[in-house]
């Protein structure tokens, strides 16, 4: 624990940057549609942190004024998402994100 | 005679309308009446060509002394294109010359033309295209009559185009017959090969000369005011001098386009193929009119042909040459048009040995006649073909002189008068001018021309006497009136079995009634197709008269005020000093100055050949008695003695096979050639369009793969890549 004196901005950063990726790389190599989703909203997170750090560092209120408009769009997003998954769900009897590789070429 | 003049475009623009008219209203509303707009259009043509005629008659003025006064009058119709701009700038005007030679060619035209449309009338009568056939005729005689009034060379190769056209429609008007629709390209192609020299002569005329117009008179833009036809009295003060030598080759290149429309050889293969047309087609085209177009176009252009002795040879030698080898096919056709069809062949060889041998009035003269009497050959045989319900083989008929007895003396008086029988009939006189004049010039063409005079009397009695005369056999058709041209079906008569039942008839034709014993649509010999036949049958025998040398009214006179002619006297004078008679030109008052004793020679020679020919044309006639009338059975056996020349005659010299091998096939090598390079050629087309194809494929294939996670890969890349170049 030497050289952790304080908690600064890029601690904060670098966890968004964390929870980014890892929604991005789980994007791109689950096959399951729910789980693709939850993906979509963990990189969605991700940038949730870096602005209320951002807000933070700056010490104003304009990043969390974002973040409030990025959760409900995050909620609302949710409920489509979630939507479509189950009409797809009615088409194919699956959630397997290959069922719909026909629609290619 | 000045209203005429003035509207002198009514004369080809009057049948093109009804030839419109017929082809908009024919097929459902005029139907069976389509033939009176070409009678009336016809005849109000020839009621125009003939005023024209006797007014210029009446005002004809023939020199006592000297050259007769040349008379032509220009009218300019409208502007018709121009080209090119500054000092190279073409413009061609349309107009009519009107002269003697154009107002003599109109006359026969619409006359002959009006005569043959009345026959059509009766001969096609049924007919399911009856329309179609009119429609082409009217076009056919405004095509014709542009074509002998034209004032320039375009404006006549305007009208030699719309006749052959119209030649290949008139042809292949029976077009369900397989003949006819092989008939009707061939004559189509060959004249082609001929307007292609026609066209260069054209364009080395333009070249040369700088006009194409026959004879001035009116300013042509240019500023030319001479003809180029008259320019040939002194070429070299119109021609630009490193251009001269050219001038030999425009008579030569138009000849061509002469040789291949007046059927000689070596393009004559398209006429006897003509005859699967409709009888009336073969008389009005391809006797009387059409193809004399040739003849006209040299006559016309006579002072150019005329300075060059080459020309004259090479004219004379085909003309002598077709007159013979077609005269010596028609010996051995049994087809009775076939048959008139080499013998007008031969007869307009004729009218180019008379043309070479520097007679052109008497080539205009046999060209009048000929009209008459080759019409009525054919018009009769129409007659024939049409009572045999459409057997045209004279082996298949004989003796129908009582089945068909106005016919009979009609096509008696027309062959007479090919034969040339003396004294009595047209075909003499003009014949015997044709013999005196190539005589004159060489004894070795008069005898020639000689030779096919008498093969001529010989074919054409054969044809007559064993068709007409002889043991009576008529065709069984005849009682089926199936004839060439399909006139619905009939039931035949229960009582139309036996065929010589026919024979007991008497001379009742004429009259509309039935016939007991034959079953046929009306009368055999109907009035509407006999009564032109007598007209022309009088004019087979009196158009004779009008070449009086020595009458101041004669056709020879008239035709000498034509400028053709006197400028063709003129050149011919400079280019045979010495050795030319005026009287062929139609120069009566240059006679004056001749030397007495030349003159009485001359005419003592004239007298020979009179007696000569005439004796010819008898012995022809005694000859086709014996064989074809007294003892038919002395034909076969000279027939079996002479084999191989028969066979030689009978399969036409084999000319269409040596064509056949020396054209027909290479060029359709040639064209299969072509159609693999084709191939090759959309090969690579098709090769160039590959790529984008394989450009697109090679994209979808990769990028678009349906795989949802392969699209955000994607995303992210192109993210990158512009964050790259956003911090670089």
């Amino acid at each position: 624990m030497s050289g952790f004196t304080q908690i600064v901005l890029h601690h904060y950063l670098a966890i968004g940057a964390i929870l980014f990726s890892l929604g991005l790389i789980g994007f791109l190599t689950r096959r399951n549609l729910i789980i693709l989703f939850l993906c979509t909203e963990l990189m969605l997170q991700g940038v949730i942190i870096t602005l209320l750090a951002f807000a933070t560092f700056h010490g104003n209120l304009q990043g969390q004024a974002f973040v409030i408009f990025a959760l409900v769009i995050a909620a609302a997003e949710a409920s489509l998402a979630l939507g479509l998954i189950v009409l797809l769900f009615r088409q194919k009897q699956t959630v397997d994100a290959d069922a719909w590789r026909e629609l290619r070429g | 005679m000045q209203f005429v003049l003035d509207h002198s475009y009514l004369i080809p623009l009057l049948p093109l309308l009804a030839a419109v008219v017929i082809g908009l209203f024919g097929a459902k509303i005029l139907r069976g009446a389509s033939h009176w707009p070409i009678w009336l259009s016809v005849g109000g043509a020839a009621v125009l060509s003939f005023t024209l005629l006797f007014s210029m008659l009446g005002n004809l003025e023939v020199a006592k002394t000297g050259l007769t006064p040349a008379v032509f009058h220009r009218v300019l119709w409208f502007d018709w294109f121009s080209a090119g701009q500054g000092d190279q700038a073409v413009s061609i005007q349309a107009g009519a010359l009107i002269d003697a030679l154009s107002v003599t060619m109109l006359c026969v035209v619409t006359g002959i033309g009006f005569l043959i449309t009345v026959f059509a009338a009766g001969y096609m009568k049924g007919e399911k295209g009856y329309w179609r056939f009119f429609a082409y005729v009217g076009l056919f005689i405004s095509a014709m009559t542009v074509l002998v009034m034209g004032d320039n060379l375009v404006l006549l190769y305007l009208g030699w185009e719309g006749v052959g056209l119209c030649s290949y429609l008139l042809i292949g008007y029976y077009f369900s017959k397989t003949e006819a629709r092989e008939a009707a390209p061939k004559a189509f192609i060959v004249n082609r090969v001929g307007d292609l020299g026609f066209l260069l002569g054209i364009f080395l005329t333009y070249y040369c000369f700088g006009t194409v117009t026959f004879f001035g008179g009116v300013e042509a833009a240019g500023g030319q005011t001479l003809g180029f036809v008259e320019m040939m009295k002194d070429p070299a003060a119109h021609v630009a001098s490193d251009r001269l030598w050219l001038l030999p080759f425009i008579p030569l290149l138009l000849l061509i386009g002469a040789l291949a429309k007046s059927a000689q050889f070596p393009l004559f293969v398209w006429l006897p193929d003509a005859m699967a047309g409709p009888t009336p087609v073969s008389a009005l085209i391809h006797a009387a009119t059409m193809v004399t177009a040739g003849i006209y176009l040299c006559v016309r252009c006579a002072p150019l042909f005329y300075a060059y002795n080459e020309i004259l040879i090479l004219i004379g030698v085909l003309g002598c040459f077709t007159a013979v080898f077609a005269g010596s096919i028609s010996l051995r056709q049994y087809d009775l048009k076939k048959d008139f069809a080499y013998s007008t062949c031969s007869q307009l060889g004729f009218m180019f040995v008379a043309f070479a041998a520097l007679s052109p009035v008497a080539a205009v003269f046999h060209l009048i006649t000929h009209a008459f009497f080759k019409a009525l050959l054919f018009l009769a045989s129409g007659v024939v073909s049409h009572a045999t319900g459409g057997v045209l083989d004279m082996r298949k008929m004989s003796g129908l002189k009582k089945f068909l007895p106005a016919t009979r003396w009609l096509m008696l008086i027309g062959c007479a008068a090919l034969a040339g029988v003396p004294l009595i009939t047209a075909g003499y006189y003009s014949k015997d001018v044709i013999l005196v004049g190539s005589f004159k010039h060489s004894p070795v063409l008069g005898v020639m021309m000689l030779i096919s005079a008498l093969m001529t009397a010989y074919y054409t009695f054969r044809l007559y006497f064993r068709v007409f005369e002889g043991p009576e056999i008529i065709p069984a058709e005849a009682n089926q009136q199936q004839d060439e041209h399909q006139h619905g079906s009939h039931a035949t008569d229960s009582h139309a079995t036996n065929s010589h039942a026919a024979g007991s008839h008497s001379v009742s034709s004429l009259a509309a009634g039935s016939h007991a014993g034959v079953h046929h649509h009306g009368p055999r010999e109907p009035l509407i197709m006999i009564l032109p036949l007598i007209v022309l049958a009088i004019g087979a025998i009196f158009a004779g008269f009008i070449d009086y040398p020595h009458r101041d009214k004669s056709l020879g006179a008239f035709l000498g005020s034509s400028p053709s002619l006197s400028l063709g006297y003129e050149v011919a004078e400079q280019t045979y000093p010495g050795k030319i008679q005026p009287i062929p030109f139609g120069q009566n008052g240059a006679e004056a100055g001749r030397d007495e004793a030349k003159i009485s020679a001359e005419r003592k020679l004239h007298n020979y050949m009179m007696v000569g020919s005439g004796a010819l044309a008898l012995l022809g006639i005694a000859l086709a008695s014996y064989y074809h009338l007294f003892n038919r059975q002395a034909l076969a056996e000279l027939s079996r003695r002479l084999g191989s020349v028969i066979r030689l005659l009978e399969a036409k010299y084999y000319v269409d096979e040596i064509y056949e091998a020396l054209f027909v096939k290479p060029y359709a090598a040639f064209a299969r050639l072509t159609q693999y390079l084709d191939y090759a050629i959309d090969g690579a087309v098709f090769a160039v369009a590959l790529v984008p194809q394989a450009a697109g494929a090679t994209l979808r294939y990769t990028t678009q793969r349906g795989y949802l996670q392969g699209y955000a890969l994607s995303f992210l890349l192109g993210l990158a890549v512009i964050l790259a170049l956003m911090f670089y």
